[in-house]
């Protein structure tokens, strides 16, 4: 059987693991395949071939850009050693615009997609969750274990196994920050109080190699060792092996099914624009939500229509705390998300809350106005720093506002639909919001840490890249924009949609690792037959 | 339905016994999993201590695990914590990787989203795991009868003082000792039907504090009561644990008394197995 996976990123990873075994099947990747700049690629290898208290500073500078923010106060757009890699546009991005504060760079043309540079956690979704969704968290426990065996996981046995089992055996993380020592402990003693009030307090859990982290401090800005998941990791692996045919700098339109029961992937070069197609007998489009969305779009001549989409938004919230750390520093440390604070409405983790806290790392002094890092004030914003975690959080679909897509008129062949990005208000957003906050606060004493006042701020649309639902799973789809239990929408009955896209709701807890469980789920049932 | 090997943590409290004793009288072959050896001989012991590792053997040829184990002593909030929660999820672990092919947590009607009581909040993180496991999960209500132990005992108490406490608006729903024990009996017989439920074992009729006091009362009439200050209360029984003095009566479990459920989770699963409960006899 020949298999066509579109995109590289975590859902095509996922796809190519739960297929890789099996002989009979031949898998091809097509994929824009954006990399690390070349230069850059030399300067963290050169990093990585030593310890680093021998690092030569030009490089570690060269590699370590902090990332500026748009506006004061807003979250900046992540950066990976130095580079915008991941956003840039191969092709992927054209015809996509944006209005407002919406994000029009939705789309990833990077050999890994996203997971070049997203925050690594991987927590499966609550049992509460399901509740809304046609499967249940028993059909996605065998692949969640079967992902979290094939990537790095390293977290801790805690409170949040309640709500978010383990499904696997993590290696510990690395040594946490103070901060984080110290909320934990404080949490462990007092844990009723906080729980009093919904909150629950647990270790991150990474898709990061957390044995070998030599506490250099840059993940925020790249780990030189790789020792942070990429999709591209799995794809080295399987390209050195010869499992996969991978085919760079190819950008897909449009999938067409043949009256013989194959599928065509039409396509064309993103360098010399000339057109290529790709027979098979089962497609897996794997381009993220909003990219695999075009192409369903321009395969089933979708136009001049409003896809609503379901986004997890995220918020900014600083906490102060009252004792203070001893040092600001990245140095030594990882800086990785590294506790969460699970915040829960409900009995089985569905209306619920997740903030993942960060201890100190350079990227908050680069995102305060210059006023307060340099000249007489540095020092007060260090000692202030010293009281400071940063947390980023995230509400559930249904209580944040939903990114919209407006597909334009009929592409010209070679084309996607030009896609407009805008939000639609919630109504539930803001009281959700104000009782998040209003439970952390109430919760502080009990963890020293205290959300500061009028500080918490949403981002715009699609900027938490947690969005998904245009072709949501439907125990039995009733229209085009519904896809059924294996991710395939009316009118083409061997493409597989995959990815996000096809999530009936996204929770505020962690979303990679979902995707590539049930991606891994899908391609599982293709493999074992069970797929007409 | 034919015998069945019961094992159940705490056989020697007060609601344990009362399983046992049902299950026992049921024709099933029931193990006790206690500490001590029981002084009723007709049931099988294991040694078995909340907190600590379960031992793989504790389950060997058990087909039901009723876990009604759960120790209220005096230690910290974090060690309580360790030895109930921590515990009860490595016992129920235990028990399905053992095959056990049906087990039951006996939680506690303190247990509900937004209570703020120790007790149940630990209860509430126990059932959830249960729950993920596809257990049934019993919430029973205030347990009244003849040998009435827990909270209906120290009620006992209270009704034999001269003048009764009230607590605003309290009220609380019941259940016969009897129809508890009969009850669980029937949800194992039954499993499959509850098996992912959180299933209350109480009369839905919630019962105020003063008709709850006149009906365990000796004489079964109604004293004088006097408006109690919960808040007051409260912080003074706070301030005595704190000083580690020992009291009949704990903050926590007056918590639960003034701020009571007014849920009975599972009725329909109930009402659809039959199973009802008595009222308090007027």
């Amino acid at each position: 059987m020949d298999i066509v996976i579109v995109g590289s990123g975590p859902s095509a990873a996922a796809v190519c693991l739960a297929l890789q075994d099996n002989p009979d099947i031949t898998l091809t990747v097509l994929d824009l395949g954006g990399e690390l700049e070349a230069d850059r690629v030399a300067s963290r290898s050169g990093l990585a071939s030593s310890d680093p208290t021998g690092w030569d500073p030009v490089q570690v500078a060269h590699l370590s850009t902090p990332p500026k923010p748009e506006a004061p106060g807003a979250i900046p757009r992540k950066q990976i050693y130095g580079s915008n890699f991941p956003f840039a546009d191969m092709g992927q991005l054209q015809g996509v615009a944006a209005k407002g504060s919406a994000n029009d760079l939705v789309v990833s043309g990077a050999y890994g997609g996203f997971s070049n540079t997203w925050g690594a956690q991987v927590m499966p979704y609550s049992t509460g969750t399901f509740r809304t969704w046609p499967i249940s968290r028993d059909d996605l426990e065998p692949h969640y274990r079967a992902i979290l065996r094939h990537i790095p996981f390293s977290g801790e046995a805690d409170d949040l196994e309640e709500a978010f089992p383990l499904f696997g055996t993590p290696s510990h993380l690395p040594t946490v920050s103070e901060r984080t020592r110290r909320v934990l402990s404080r949490y462990e003693k007092n844990r009723i109080g906080a729980r009093r009030h919904g909150v629950t307090a647990g270790h991150a859990r990474l898709a990061l190699r957390g044995s070998d982290c030599r506490l250099c401090g840059l993940c925020m800005t790249g780990c030189p060792y790789e020792l942070i998941y990429s999709a591209s990791q799995t794809f080295d692996e399987l390209r050195r092996s010869g499992r996969v045919r991978y085919h760079s700098g190819v950008r897909v339109h449009r999938v067409e099914e043949t009256s013989d029961g194959s599928s065509i992937v039409h396509a064309t070069s993103a360098t010399g624009g000339g057109a290529v197609s790709f027979t098979a007998d089962r497609v897996f489009l794997c381009a993220g939500a909003i990219g695999t969305t075009r192409i369903v779009a321009g395969s089933l001549g979708i136009t001049d229509t409003t896809i609503t989409l379901e986004e997890s938004a995220q918020f900014m919230m600083p906490f102060l705390s009252l004792r203070p750390v001893k040092h600001v520093t990245q140095d030594g440390e990882f800086t990785l998300n590294q506790f969460n604070l699970f915040i829960n409405f409900d009995s089985d983790g569905k209306d619920a809350s997740l903030v993942h806290c960060y201890p100190y790392n350079d990227i908050m002094m680069a995102s305060l106005p210059s006023i307060a890092t340099a000249g007489p004030l540095e020092a007060v914003t260090k000692l202030g720093l010293r009281h400071v975690t940063v947390g980023l959080g995230y509400l559930p679909s249904w209580a944040s506002p939903q990114p919209t897509l407006r597909l334009g008129g009929r592409p010209n062949e070679g084309e996607l639909p030009s896609i407009t990005v805008a939000t639609k208000d919630n109504d539930a957003t803001a009281p959700m919001l104000k009782n998040v906050i209003s439970r952390l606060r109430r919760a502080g004493r009990s963890l020293d840490l205290y959300p500061i006042p009028g500080q918490t701020k949403l981002s715009g649309a699609a900027k938490s890249y947690h969005y998904g639902g245009s072709f949501p799973h439907h125990a039995s789809p009733s229209d085009q924009f519904s896809s059924d239990l294996f991710g395939r929408v009316a009118g083409l009955r061997n493409v597989h949609l995959v990815d996000a896209s096809v999530f009936p709701t996204v929770p505020a807890t962690t979303f990679t690792l979902t995707i590539m469980a049930n991606a891994h789920r899908i391609a599982s049932a293709l493999a074992a037959g069970s797929l007409s | 339905m034919s015998a069945e090997r019961v094992a159940v943590t705490g056989a020697t409290g007060y609601l344990g016994s009362l399983f046992a004793s049902a299950f026992q009288n049921d024709g099933h072959n029931v193990v006790a999993l206690t500490r001590s050896k029981p002084t009723d001989q007709t049931m099988t012991w294991r040694r078995f201590e909340l907190g600590e590792t379960p031992d793989a053997a504790l389950f060997e040829g058990v087909d039901v695990l009723v876990h009604s184990a759960w120790d209220l002593g005096n230690s910290s909030a974090s060690d309580a914590w360790q030895r109930n929660v921590v515990g009860s999820r490595r016992l129920i672990n235990a028990a399905h990787v053992a095959g056990v092919k049906k087990v039951i947590f006996i939680s506690s009607m303190s247990a509900y989203t937004g209570t703020t009581q120790t007790y149940g909040l630990m209860k509430l993180a126990v059932e959830r795991t249960a729950l993920d496991l596809h257990d049934v999960v019993v919430r029973p209500g205030l347990v009244y009868g003849d040998d009435a132990g827990g909270m209906a005992g120290t009620l006992r108490k209270i009704a034999g003082l001269p003048v009764w406490p009230r607590f605003g608006h309290a009220k609380l729903f019941l259940a016969h000792a009897d129809d508890v024990a009969s009850a669980l009996v029937r949800i194992t017989d039954d499993y499959d039907r509850f098996a992912s439920h959180v299933i209350g074992l109480a009369n839905p009729e919630r019962v105020d504090l003063s008709t709850i006091l006149t009906s365990v009362s000796s004489d079964g009439r109604t004293k004088t009561s006097l408006p109690v200050p919960s808040t007051l209360v409260m912080t003074g029984l706070r301030v005595v644990e704190k000083a580690r003095v020992p009291l009949p009566f704990r903050s926590d479990s007056l918590l639960g008394l003034i701020k009571a459920t007014d849920v009975l989770p599972g009725q329909d699963v109930l009402s659809a197995a039959g199973i009802t409960f008595r009222g308090l006899p007027r």
